[in-house]
């Protein structure tokens, strides 16, 4: 039994397997099946200040080796969260993260606000590629990276705050840097890959929204190169996710530089992915002689050009 | 609602373009009439197929399908002795009440299977009549399932089989002549569904309708799959429904 435990800024972890946001609910149909429990943490469906009823459907599409959804932030808003979910989840055992999104800098220092204290950790979300008002405004260009963070920051006394980068810019490296000048105490990515499926027979895209974020296995090594560019270019924690389904898939990102993982298109192909790769991860630690999890992360060598 | 890893016994195509496959559960199970299962297909298909449970014997679980994309195409093809997972029973289901005696079951297309689990669960102790209609005489299956039902009108879009009409059309015609069933079930395709629901709410008709949504996890948590209520609220399509009071959700 390796030691599997995590420490995220302050925060920690039982396992460095986080279920990500908008994947899992607030784990509730998931505990169904499993003790929730037992995962590292749990990022929050996408909050909001106001209940948002998101996107018209379709809101998802396939394609080899990867899915499109563009649900657009439904959510109950942060208040019901409050009210009806975050007990039942923190009671389950499992780390808390909410993922919060806003239109204005003022939502998310609201929103910011009213979770202080509340939760385990926030998860900034300021890149949603589904909304227009989903904060996506603030993940492209460095300087709003670094202003959205720095004003949510100021919302937050207690809890630590991760913001959750864009793959869909010209240097996640340098947004993340942003986060990091804007006062994040760790960054979290990928999200979604802004991409299109077309019915032909329709002639129009699959999706209602046109355009849906890209995730599952396919998207993995796009995600791995980029968290290795950006563990190499930050002081702060880095949380990986992008296709992860297995164990190994986990380990890459650790060893890419990621201190825990985030696992969520995985969930819908096998919705005990995320116990498996719990699980996968302590008898590979065990195989190789690794004794704490948190010894495997950044340990990446290049070759040699 | 359980994983199973279920082994196909039996894979078959059964009218035009629509299969019927078999799998063994490792345990006997129950569900209601209406329910459905989230079929891992494997490949590089990433999400599920949710697809209508339409029979179930001991650990023997029927689902019928329409091949339309490469998911179900790959459904198709997976042999006899294969297997794979399957994620059931979801959603919520058909429910008859006590004193609801008189059922009328209206679908199309593949909507007709989660309507024949209702004939399998409430033959024999309601009054069933079934309207299904088909695009075609090629697309015909299910009719001995239906020698279950008290009354049975199959109909088709071209007339090549039953009377020229759908299944609503035919459902009027016996409404005119003075059938008054106590309650409607149905599914089929939209255009179907929301003639239905003018149909049964201008006669003030209880009627419950089962939804197809694409959906993601299947299991209520991802708010893929939603569906509008009249009360402004959206619903999940594979959790709160598929099957939903027809005055309470717009089609």
């Amino acid at each position: 039994m390796a030691n599997l435990s995590v420490n995220l800024c302050g925060v920690a972890l039982k396992n460095p397997v986080i279920a990500a946001s908008g994947t899992f609910g607030f784990g509730r149909e998931f505990h169904e099946l499993y003790d929730i429990g037992t995962l590292g943490g749990v990022s929050t469906k996408g909050l909001t200040n106001e209940l948002r009823l998101g996107n018209p459907t379709p809101r998802i599409a396939e394609s080899r080796g990867v899915i499109l959804n563009a649900v657009g932030l439904q959510n109950p808003g942060v208040k019901h969260f409050i009210d009806y979910d975050l007990d039942w989840l923190k009671g389950t055992g499992t780390a808390v993260i909410a993922n919060v999104a806003g239109k204005t800098l003022e939502d998310y220092q609201a929103i910011c606000e009213t979770l202080d204290g509340k939760v385990d950790m926030i998860e900034l979300n300021i890149s949603c590629p589904n909304v227009k008002s989903g904060g996506m405004a603030f993940g492209i260009k460095p300087e709003t990276v670094e202003e959205v963070t720095r004003v949510a920051k100021s919302g937050l006394k207690k809890t630590p705050l991760m913001v959750k980068l864009s793959p869909n810019v010209e240097s996640i490296a340098t947004n993340a840097l942003a986060a990091q000048s804007g006062g994040a105490d760790c960054v979290s990515l990928i999200n979604t890959l802004t991409g299109m499926a077309i019915d032909i027979e329709r002639r129009k895209p699959i999706i209602a929204n046109n355009t849906g974020g890209v995730s599952g296995a396919g998207v993995k090594p796009i995600a791995v190169r980029m968290v290795y560019e950006v563990a190499q270019a930050v002081k702060i924690p880095v949380v990986g996710m992008g296709g992860i389904t297995r164990a190994e898939d986990a380990i890459e990102f650790l060893m890419a530089g990621a201190t825990a993982v985030q696992v969520g298109t995985a969930n819908f192909t096998d919705p005990y992915a995320m116990p498996k790769i719990i699980q996968g991860l302590d008898a590979w630690c065990d195989k190789h002689g690794v004794k704490n999890v948190s010894e495997l992360t950044g340990t990446l060598t290049l070759n040699q050009r | 609602m359980k994983e199973y890893q279920a082994v196909i016994v039996e894979n078959k195509e059964i009218a035009n373009g629509i299969c019927s496959v078999t799998f063994a559960l490792p345990v006997a199970t129950k569900v209601r009439a209406g329910q459905f299962g989230d079929i891992a297909v494997g490949g590089t298909h990433l999400l599920r197929r949710p697809i209508a449970i339409c029979k179930v014997e001991e650990n023997l679980v029927t689902f019928c399908y329409q091949v339309k994309g490469e998911g179900t195409q790959r459904l198709k093809e997976m042999k006899v002795g294969e297997e794979t997972s399957v994620l059931m029973p979801l959603g919520n289901g058909f429910f008859v009440e006590e004193t609801e005696k008189e059922v009328a079951l209206v679908g199309g297309g593949v909507g007709i299977f989660p309507l024949i689990s209702v004939l399998r669960e409430y033959a024999g102790k309601k009054t069933i009549n079934a309207y299904m209609g088909f695009r075609n005489k090629g697309a015909v299956c299910g009719l001995e399932e239906f020698e279950k039902a008290d009354k049975f009108v199959g109909v088709t879009d071209d007339g090549s089989y039953g009377e020229k009409m759908n299944s609503v059309q035919a459902f009027a015609a016996d409404l005119e002549k003075g059938y008054r069933p106590d309650v409607v079930l149905s599914c089929g395709p939209l255009p179907m569904l929301k003639a239905l629901k003018k149909l049964v709410e201008e006669k003030n008709i209880p009627c419950y309708v089962s939804l197809e949504e694409r959906m993601g996890c299947g299991i209520g948590a991802c708010l893929v799959c939603v569906c509008d209520l009249s009360s402004g609220a959206k619903a999940r399509v594979c959790k709160d429904g598929p099957v939903f009071n027809v005055t309470e959700v717009e089609l």
